[in-house]
Protein backbone atom coordinates (compact mmCIF):
# COMPACT_ATOMS: atom_id res chain seq x y z
CA UNK A 1 0.00 0.00 0.00
CA UNK A 2 1.22 3.47 -0.81
CA UNK A 3 0.00 5.81 1.93
CA UNK A 4 -1.71 8.93 0.69
CA UNK A 5 -1.50 12.21 2.49
CA UNK A 6 -4.61 13.85 3.94
CA UNK A 7 -6.42 15.64 1.19
CA UNK A 8 -5.96 19.38 0.92
CA UNK A 9 -9.12 21.41 0.75
CA UNK A 10 -9.85 22.91 -2.64
CA UNK A 11 -10.97 26.48 -2.01
CA UNK A 12 -12.58 26.99 -5.42
CA UNK A 13 -15.10 24.23 -4.85
CA UNK A 14 -14.89 23.28 -1.21
CA UNK A 15 -17.28 20.49 -0.31
CA UNK A 16 -18.84 19.96 3.03
CA UNK A 17 -17.81 16.82 4.77
CA UNK A 18 -20.00 13.81 5.34
CA UNK A 19 -18.91 11.76 8.32
CA UNK A 20 -19.62 8.46 6.67
CA UNK A 21 -20.90 6.73 3.58
CA UNK A 22 -21.90 3.18 4.46
CA UNK A 23 -21.85 0.85 1.47
CA UNK A 24 -24.68 -1.61 2.10
CA UNK A 25 -24.70 -5.05 0.52
CA UNK A 26 -28.22 -6.09 1.50
CA UNK A 27 -31.52 -4.28 1.93
CA UNK A 28 -31.73 -5.37 5.57
CA UNK A 29 -28.29 -3.91 6.23
CA UNK A 30 -29.23 -0.63 4.54
CA UNK A 31 -32.45 -0.36 6.57
CA UNK A 32 -30.56 -1.05 9.78
CA UNK A 33 -28.01 1.67 9.02
CA UNK A 34 -30.73 4.18 8.10
CA UNK A 35 -32.63 3.33 11.25
CA UNK A 36 -29.54 3.79 13.39
CA UNK A 37 -28.77 7.24 12.00
CA UNK A 38 -32.32 8.52 11.92
CA UNK A 39 -32.64 12.07 10.66
CA UNK A 40 -28.85 12.45 10.45
CA UNK A 41 -28.74 9.85 7.70
CA UNK A 42 -30.05 9.52 4.17
CA UNK A 43 -29.88 7.17 1.24
CA UNK A 44 -27.15 8.12 -1.21
CA UNK A 45 -29.80 8.25 -3.92
CA UNK A 46 -29.32 10.71 -6.71
CA UNK A 47 -25.58 10.71 -6.11
CA UNK A 48 -24.88 12.79 -9.19
CA UNK A 49 -27.14 15.43 -7.62
CA UNK A 50 -25.86 15.04 -4.06
CA UNK A 51 -22.25 15.46 -5.16
CA UNK A 52 -23.14 18.87 -6.56
CA UNK A 53 -24.59 20.08 -3.26
CA UNK A 54 -21.65 22.47 -2.70
CA UNK A 55 -22.40 24.22 -5.99
CA UNK A 56 -25.97 24.79 -4.80
CA UNK A 57 -24.68 25.86 -1.37
CA UNK A 58 -26.54 22.98 0.24
CA UNK A 59 -24.99 21.05 3.13
CA UNK A 60 -24.38 17.34 2.87
CA UNK A 61 -26.05 14.97 5.32
CA UNK A 62 -23.87 13.67 8.12
CA UNK A 63 -24.30 10.04 7.10
CA UNK A 64 -25.20 8.35 3.85
CA UNK A 65 -26.10 4.79 3.00
CA UNK A 66 -25.04 3.75 -0.51
CA UNK A 67 -27.40 1.13 -1.95
CA UNK A 68 -25.98 0.73 -5.46
CA UNK A 69 -24.32 -2.61 -4.68
CA UNK A 70 -27.46 -4.29 -3.29
CA UNK A 71 -28.15 -6.97 -5.88
CA UNK A 72 -31.86 -7.34 -5.02
CA UNK A 73 -32.43 -3.66 -5.86
CA UNK A 74 -30.70 -3.81 -9.22
CA UNK A 75 -32.88 -6.02 -11.40
CA UNK A 76 -35.42 -5.39 -14.16
CA UNK A 77 -38.07 -8.13 -14.13
CA UNK A 78 -40.31 -8.25 -17.19
CA UNK A 79 -43.51 -10.06 -16.31
CA UNK A 80 -46.74 -10.73 -18.14
CA UNK A 81 -48.68 -7.96 -16.41
CA UNK A 82 -46.04 -5.64 -14.99
CA UNK A 83 -42.42 -4.65 -15.29
CA UNK A 84 -40.64 -4.34 -11.95
CA UNK A 85 -37.61 -2.08 -11.86
CA UNK A 86 -35.14 -1.95 -9.01
CA UNK A 87 -34.24 1.56 -7.89
CA UNK A 88 -30.51 1.16 -8.49
CA UNK A 89 -30.93 0.18 -12.13
CA UNK A 90 -28.94 2.71 -14.13
CA UNK A 91 -30.41 4.69 -16.96
CA UNK A 92 -28.19 2.82 -19.43
CA UNK A 93 -29.23 -0.59 -18.10
CA UNK A 94 -32.90 0.36 -18.09
CA UNK A 95 -32.81 1.58 -21.69
CA UNK A 96 -31.15 -1.67 -22.75
CA UNK A 97 -33.62 -3.83 -20.81
CA UNK A 98 -36.65 -2.15 -22.41
CA UNK A 99 -35.27 -1.88 -25.93
CA UNK A 100 -37.47 -4.65 -27.33
CA UNK A 101 -40.73 -3.57 -25.66
CA UNK A 102 -42.43 -0.94 -27.87
CA UNK A 103 -45.03 -0.12 -25.19
CA UNK A 104 -42.12 1.21 -23.11
CA UNK A 105 -40.60 3.40 -25.84
CA UNK A 106 -41.24 6.44 -23.65
CA UNK A 107 -39.22 5.11 -20.74
CA UNK A 108 -36.46 3.61 -22.87
CA UNK A 109 -36.05 6.98 -24.59
CA UNK A 110 -36.13 8.88 -21.29
CA UNK A 111 -33.45 6.65 -19.81
CA UNK A 112 -31.43 6.27 -22.98
CA UNK A 113 -31.15 9.93 -23.97
CA UNK A 114 -30.77 11.69 -20.64
CA UNK A 115 -27.53 13.52 -19.80
CA UNK A 116 -24.52 11.82 -21.46
CA UNK A 117 -23.21 8.25 -21.69
CA UNK A 118 -21.04 8.33 -18.57
CA UNK A 119 -23.82 9.82 -16.46
CA UNK A 120 -26.34 7.31 -17.82
CA UNK A 121 -24.02 4.53 -16.68
CA UNK A 122 -23.97 5.80 -13.08
CA UNK A 123 -27.30 7.63 -12.55
CA UNK A 124 -30.19 5.44 -11.44
CA UNK A 125 -33.95 5.53 -11.86
CA UNK A 126 -34.34 5.64 -8.09
CA UNK A 127 -32.05 8.63 -8.00
CA UNK A 128 -34.27 10.39 -10.54
CA UNK A 129 -37.24 9.81 -8.25
CA UNK A 130 -35.46 10.78 -5.04
CA UNK A 131 -34.27 14.26 -5.99
CA UNK A 132 -37.08 16.76 -5.46
CA UNK A 133 -34.80 19.62 -6.49
CA UNK A 134 -34.13 18.16 -9.94
CA UNK A 135 -37.03 19.33 -12.09
CA UNK A 136 -35.56 18.10 -15.38
CA UNK A 137 -35.43 14.41 -14.48
CA UNK A 138 -36.43 12.56 -17.67
CA UNK A 139 -37.70 9.36 -16.08
CA UNK A 140 -40.27 11.03 -13.83
CA UNK A 141 -42.72 12.20 -16.52
CA UNK A 142 -42.09 8.97 -18.42
CA UNK A 143 -43.13 6.94 -15.39
CA UNK A 144 -46.12 9.21 -14.77
CA UNK A 145 -47.48 8.56 -18.23
CA UNK A 146 -47.01 4.82 -17.68
CA UNK A 147 -49.05 4.90 -14.45
CA UNK A 148 -46.14 3.63 -12.34
CA UNK A 149 -46.37 2.70 -8.69
CA UNK A 150 -43.60 3.06 -6.16
CA UNK A 151 -42.80 0.60 -3.39
CA UNK A 152 -41.31 2.14 -0.27
CA UNK A 153 -39.83 0.03 2.54
CA UNK A 154 -38.68 0.54 6.07
CA UNK A 155 -37.87 -1.86 8.89
CA UNK A 156 -41.55 -1.92 9.77
CA UNK A 157 -42.66 -3.09 6.34
CA UNK A 158 -43.42 -2.12 2.79
CA UNK A 159 -46.14 -0.07 1.11
CA UNK A 160 -46.97 0.72 -2.48
CA UNK A 161 -48.32 4.00 -3.76
CA UNK A 162 -49.05 5.81 -7.00
CA UNK A 163 -46.13 7.82 -8.33
CA UNK A 164 -48.22 11.01 -8.14
CA UNK A 165 -48.58 10.49 -4.39
CA UNK A 166 -44.93 9.60 -3.95
CA UNK A 167 -43.93 12.87 -5.64
CA UNK A 168 -46.02 14.75 -3.07
CA UNK A 169 -44.50 13.03 -0.05
CA UNK A 170 -40.93 12.27 -1.14
CA UNK A 171 -39.46 15.32 0.59
CA UNK A 172 -40.96 14.25 3.88
CA UNK A 173 -40.40 10.51 3.78
CA UNK A 174 -39.68 9.38 7.31
CA UNK A 175 -36.04 8.58 8.09
CA UNK A 176 -35.24 4.96 7.51
CA UNK A 177 -37.48 4.47 4.47
CA UNK A 178 -36.40 4.07 0.89
CA UNK A 179 -37.72 3.22 -2.56
CA UNK A 180 -37.31 -0.50 -3.18
CA UNK A 181 -39.16 -1.02 -6.45
CA UNK A 182 -40.87 0.75 -9.33
CA UNK A 183 -43.80 -1.20 -10.79
CA UNK A 184 -45.09 -0.34 -14.24
CA UNK A 185 -48.19 -2.03 -15.68
CA UNK A 186 -48.05 -3.53 -19.14
CA UNK A 187 -50.75 -2.75 -21.72
CA UNK A 188 -51.38 -2.16 -25.39
CA UNK A 189 -50.36 1.44 -25.88
CA UNK A 190 -48.31 3.74 -28.05
CA UNK A 191 -45.78 5.81 -26.19
CA UNK A 192 -43.13 8.43 -26.93
CA UNK A 193 -40.84 10.84 -25.09
CA UNK A 194 -40.16 14.31 -26.52
CA UNK A 195 -37.56 16.51 -24.86
CA UNK A 196 -35.91 19.78 -25.78
CA UNK A 197 -32.32 20.22 -24.65
CA UNK A 198 -30.55 23.40 -25.75
CA UNK A 199 -27.96 21.30 -27.55
CA UNK A 200 -28.90 18.18 -29.46
CA UNK A 201 -27.70 16.07 -26.54
CA UNK A 202 -25.89 16.38 -23.24
CA UNK A 203 -27.95 19.20 -21.70
CA UNK A 204 -30.89 19.07 -19.37
CA UNK A 205 -34.16 19.36 -21.25
CA UNK A 206 -35.88 22.73 -21.11
CA UNK A 207 -39.19 20.92 -21.30
CA UNK A 208 -40.36 17.31 -21.60
CA UNK A 209 -43.58 15.73 -22.86
CA UNK A 210 -44.10 12.03 -22.13
CA UNK A 211 -46.97 10.57 -24.09
CA UNK A 212 -48.97 7.37 -23.83
CA UNK A 213 -52.18 6.59 -25.72
CA UNK A 214 -54.32 3.62 -26.53
CA UNK A 215 -56.23 3.82 -29.81
CA UNK A 216 -59.02 1.69 -31.25
CA UNK A 217 -59.05 0.04 -34.65
CA UNK A 218 -60.26 3.29 -36.23
CA UNK A 219 -57.39 5.28 -34.72
CA UNK A 220 -59.53 7.04 -32.09
CA UNK A 221 -57.97 7.67 -28.71
CA UNK A 222 -59.46 5.43 -26.03
CA UNK A 223 -57.12 6.32 -23.20
CA UNK A 224 -54.39 8.90 -22.80
CA UNK A 225 -51.79 9.75 -20.18
CA UNK A 226 -49.58 12.74 -20.91
CA UNK A 227 -47.03 14.10 -18.48
CA UNK A 228 -44.96 17.28 -18.57
CA UNK A 229 -41.55 17.56 -16.99
CA UNK A 230 -39.00 20.34 -16.46
CA UNK A 231 -41.55 23.11 -17.05
CA UNK A 232 -42.74 23.36 -13.44
CA UNK A 233 -40.72 22.39 -10.36
CA UNK A 234 -42.36 18.95 -10.25
CA UNK A 235 -43.47 16.87 -13.21
CA UNK A 236 -47.21 16.32 -13.51
CA UNK A 237 -49.89 15.00 -15.80
CA UNK A 238 -51.63 17.23 -18.33
CA UNK A 239 -55.11 15.97 -17.61
CA UNK A 240 -57.00 18.60 -19.63
CA UNK A 241 -55.07 17.65 -22.74
CA UNK A 242 -55.65 13.96 -22.05
CA UNK A 243 -59.39 14.57 -21.74
CA UNK A 244 -59.46 16.65 -24.92
CA UNK A 245 -57.87 13.87 -26.95
CA UNK A 246 -60.21 11.08 -25.82
CA UNK A 247 -62.52 9.94 -28.62
CA UNK A 248 -60.68 11.93 -31.28
CA UNK A 249 -58.66 10.64 -34.15
CA UNK A 250 -55.08 11.02 -33.03
CA UNK A 251 -53.13 13.32 -35.28
CA UNK A 252 -50.01 15.21 -34.31
CA UNK A 253 -51.02 18.62 -35.67
CA UNK A 254 -54.41 18.47 -34.01
CA UNK A 255 -52.88 17.47 -30.70
CA UNK A 256 -50.44 20.38 -30.94
CA UNK A 257 -53.29 22.84 -31.66
CA UNK A 258 -55.17 21.61 -28.62
CA UNK A 259 -51.99 21.87 -26.55
CA UNK A 260 -51.59 25.50 -27.64
CA UNK A 261 -55.11 26.24 -26.38
CA UNK A 262 -54.45 24.56 -23.03
CA UNK A 263 -50.82 25.47 -22.31
CA UNK A 264 -51.70 28.52 -20.22
CA UNK A 265 -52.39 26.25 -17.26
CA UNK A 266 -48.64 25.80 -16.76
CA UNK A 267 -46.62 28.23 -14.68
CA UNK A 268 -43.07 27.79 -15.93
CA UNK A 269 -40.01 27.93 -13.74
CA UNK A 270 -37.23 30.41 -14.41
CA UNK A 271 -33.76 28.95 -14.72
CA UNK A 272 -30.34 29.86 -16.04
CA UNK A 273 -30.96 27.61 -19.03
CA UNK A 274 -34.34 29.03 -20.02
CA UNK A 275 -36.92 31.54 -18.81
CA UNK A 276 -40.32 30.42 -17.58
CA UNK A 277 -42.29 31.59 -20.62
CA UNK A 278 -40.04 29.70 -23.02
CA UNK A 279 -40.57 26.37 -21.31
CA UNK A 280 -44.34 26.78 -21.67
CA UNK A 281 -44.14 28.07 -25.23
CA UNK A 282 -42.38 24.94 -26.54
CA UNK A 283 -44.94 22.52 -25.13
CA UNK A 284 -47.21 22.38 -28.21
CA UNK A 285 -44.23 21.54 -30.42
CA UNK A 286 -43.19 18.79 -28.03
CA UNK A 287 -46.75 17.43 -28.01
CA UNK A 288 -46.66 17.38 -31.82
CA UNK A 289 -43.34 15.50 -31.82
CA UNK A 290 -44.46 13.06 -29.16
CA UNK A 291 -47.78 12.31 -30.88
CA UNK A 292 -46.07 11.82 -34.23
CA UNK A 293 -43.51 9.47 -32.67
CA UNK A 294 -46.22 7.53 -30.86
CA UNK A 295 -48.23 7.19 -34.07
CA UNK A 296 -45.16 5.86 -35.81
CA UNK A 297 -44.48 3.35 -33.08
CA UNK B 1 -11.03 4.64 8.08
CA UNK B 2 -8.51 4.62 5.24
CA UNK B 3 -9.78 4.04 1.74
CA UNK B 4 -8.00 1.60 -0.52
CA UNK B 5 -7.82 2.41 -4.21
CA UNK B 6 -5.89 0.94 -7.09
CA UNK B 7 -4.77 3.79 -9.32
CA UNK B 8 -2.93 2.99 -12.55
CA UNK B 9 -1.95 -0.34 -11.05
CA UNK B 10 -0.64 1.03 -7.73
CA UNK B 11 -2.39 0.30 -4.44
CA UNK B 12 -3.06 3.61 -2.73
CA UNK B 13 -4.45 4.45 0.71
CA UNK B 14 -6.31 7.68 1.39
CA UNK B 15 -7.79 9.25 4.47
CA UNK B 16 -9.93 11.70 2.51
CA UNK B 17 -13.44 12.26 3.77
CA UNK B 18 -15.88 9.77 2.26
CA UNK B 19 -17.78 12.34 0.20
CA UNK B 20 -14.62 13.92 -1.24
CA UNK B 21 -14.78 13.87 -5.03
CA UNK B 22 -12.34 11.35 -6.48
CA UNK B 23 -10.89 14.02 -8.77
CA UNK B 24 -9.62 15.92 -5.73
CA UNK B 25 -7.88 12.85 -4.34
CA UNK B 26 -6.26 12.14 -7.68
CA UNK B 27 -5.00 15.68 -8.07
CA UNK B 28 -4.29 16.86 -4.54
CA UNK B 29 -3.09 13.66 -2.88
CA UNK B 30 -1.67 11.68 -5.74
CA UNK B 31 -0.60 14.60 -7.94
CA UNK B 32 -2.18 13.03 -11.01
CA UNK B 33 -3.30 16.28 -12.60
CA UNK B 34 -4.50 14.92 -15.94
CA UNK B 35 -8.12 14.81 -14.76
CA UNK B 36 -9.36 18.40 -14.56
CA UNK B 37 -12.10 19.59 -12.19
CA UNK B 38 -13.70 22.01 -14.65
CA UNK B 39 -17.47 22.04 -14.28
CA UNK B 40 -17.79 19.67 -11.28
CA UNK B 41 -21.26 18.83 -12.61
CA UNK B 42 -20.66 15.86 -14.91
CA UNK B 43 -21.28 17.91 -18.05
CA UNK B 44 -17.81 18.59 -19.43
CA UNK B 45 -15.96 15.30 -19.12
CA UNK B 46 -12.60 16.91 -18.30
CA UNK B 47 -12.33 14.79 -15.14
CA UNK B 48 -13.17 11.49 -16.85
CA UNK B 49 -11.38 8.40 -15.57
CA UNK B 50 -11.97 4.69 -15.98
CA UNK B 51 -13.42 3.07 -12.86
CA UNK B 52 -13.42 -0.71 -13.21
CA UNK B 53 -13.10 -0.10 -16.93
CA UNK B 54 -16.04 2.32 -17.34
CA UNK B 55 -15.69 6.02 -18.22
CA UNK B 56 -16.83 7.88 -15.11
CA UNK B 57 -16.76 11.55 -14.15
CA UNK B 58 -14.47 11.63 -11.12
CA UNK B 59 -16.02 14.90 -9.92
CA UNK B 60 -19.27 13.06 -9.12
CA UNK B 61 -17.68 9.97 -7.62
CA UNK B 62 -17.35 10.12 -3.85
CA UNK B 63 -14.21 8.63 -2.42
CA UNK B 64 -16.16 6.01 -0.49
CA UNK B 65 -17.61 4.56 -3.69
CA UNK B 66 -14.18 4.35 -5.33
CA UNK B 67 -12.92 2.24 -2.41
CA UNK B 68 -11.70 -1.11 -3.70
CA UNK B 69 -12.04 -0.07 -7.34
CA UNK B 70 -9.53 -0.14 -10.17
CA UNK B 71 -9.00 3.40 -11.40
CA UNK B 72 -7.20 4.37 -14.55
CA UNK B 73 -6.37 8.00 -15.24
CA UNK B 74 -5.00 9.43 -18.46
CA UNK B 75 -1.54 9.03 -16.98
CA UNK B 76 -1.99 5.26 -16.85
CA UNK B 77 -3.51 4.47 -20.23
CA UNK B 78 -0.28 3.77 -22.10
CA UNK B 79 3.04 2.09 -21.51
CA UNK B 80 5.50 4.71 -20.21
CA UNK B 81 7.27 6.39 -23.09
CA UNK B 82 4.73 5.25 -25.65
CA UNK B 83 1.39 6.50 -26.89
CA UNK B 84 -1.65 4.26 -27.04
CA UNK B 85 -3.62 3.93 -30.25
CA UNK B 86 -5.92 6.90 -29.77
CA UNK B 87 -3.15 9.11 -28.42
CA UNK B 88 -1.02 8.36 -31.47
CA UNK B 89 -3.94 9.04 -33.81
CA UNK B 90 -4.81 12.33 -32.11
CA UNK B 91 -1.18 13.39 -32.43
CA UNK B 92 -0.94 12.31 -36.06
CA UNK B 93 -4.18 14.13 -36.89
CA UNK B 94 -3.04 17.36 -35.22
CA UNK B 95 -6.21 17.22 -33.13
CA UNK B 96 -4.76 18.38 -29.80
CA UNK B 97 -5.17 21.98 -28.74
CA UNK B 98 -5.31 23.60 -25.30
CA UNK B 99 -5.29 20.39 -23.27
CA UNK B 100 -8.11 21.20 -20.87
CA UNK B 101 -10.57 18.67 -22.25
CA UNK B 102 -8.07 16.29 -23.77
CA UNK B 103 -7.30 13.98 -20.86
CA UNK B 104 -11.02 13.26 -20.59
CA UNK B 105 -11.33 12.85 -24.37
CA UNK B 106 -8.47 10.36 -24.38
CA UNK B 107 -10.05 8.38 -21.54
CA UNK B 108 -13.47 8.22 -23.24
CA UNK B 109 -11.99 7.34 -26.62
CA UNK B 110 -9.62 4.72 -25.22
CA UNK B 111 -12.71 2.99 -23.85
CA UNK B 112 -14.58 3.43 -27.15
CA UNK B 113 -11.82 1.72 -29.11
CA UNK B 114 -12.14 -1.34 -26.90
CA UNK B 115 -15.90 -1.36 -26.38
CA UNK B 116 -16.98 -0.41 -29.91
CA UNK B 117 -14.32 -1.45 -32.40
CA UNK B 118 -16.80 -1.01 -35.24
CA UNK B 119 -17.94 2.47 -34.18
CA UNK B 120 -19.18 4.81 -36.88
CA UNK B 121 -18.79 8.56 -37.02
CA UNK B 122 -22.22 8.90 -35.39
CA UNK B 123 -21.25 6.43 -32.67
CA UNK B 124 -18.15 8.49 -31.91
CA UNK B 125 -20.22 11.68 -31.72
CA UNK B 126 -22.63 10.00 -29.32
CA UNK B 127 -19.79 8.65 -27.18
CA UNK B 128 -18.34 12.16 -26.88
CA UNK B 129 -21.62 13.77 -25.75
CA UNK B 130 -20.17 14.14 -22.27
CA UNK B 131 -16.79 15.53 -23.37
CA UNK B 132 -16.91 19.18 -24.25
CA UNK B 133 -14.14 20.81 -26.31
CA UNK B 134 -14.13 24.53 -26.96
CA UNK B 135 -11.06 24.62 -29.25
CA UNK B 136 -11.24 22.13 -32.06
CA UNK B 137 -14.84 21.85 -33.12
CA UNK B 138 -14.59 18.08 -32.68
CA UNK B 139 -14.15 17.13 -36.33
CA UNK B 140 -10.42 16.45 -36.12
CA UNK B 141 -10.98 14.46 -32.94
CA UNK B 142 -13.56 12.32 -34.70
CA UNK B 143 -11.29 11.92 -37.74
CA UNK B 144 -8.49 10.84 -35.43
CA UNK B 145 -10.75 8.31 -33.76
CA UNK B 146 -11.74 6.84 -37.13
CA UNK B 147 -8.04 6.64 -37.95
CA UNK B 148 -7.35 4.84 -34.68
CA UNK B 149 -10.20 2.42 -35.32
CA UNK B 150 -8.77 1.67 -38.74
CA UNK B 151 -5.31 1.07 -37.24
CA UNK B 152 -5.95 -2.28 -35.63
Amino acid sequence: MIPGSPMQRVPAAAHNAASSIHVAHSLANALDALSEWGSAGAVFAGGTWIMRSPIRHEPLREHYVAIGRIAELGAVRIGTDVVEIGPVVTHAALAAALADLPEFNVLAAAAGRSANPAIRAMATIGGNLATPGFAAADCVPALLCLDAEIEVAGREGRERMKLEHFLQIRSTLAPGRLVTQIVVPRSERKTAHARLPLRKAGDYPVAIVSFSVSVDAAGRVQAARIAVGSVEPVARRWERLEAALIGRQLDAEGAARTATELAEEFVGRDGVDAPAWYRVSVLPSLVRRAAAAALGA
Amino acid sequence: MALSLTVNGDRVASTADPAAPLVDILREELHLTGAKPVCREGFCGACMVLIDGKPTPSCLTPAALADGCEIQTVEGLATPGQLNRIQAALDASDAVQCGMCFPGMVVSLTHLLTASPDATREDIRAALTGNICRCTGYERIIDATLLALATK
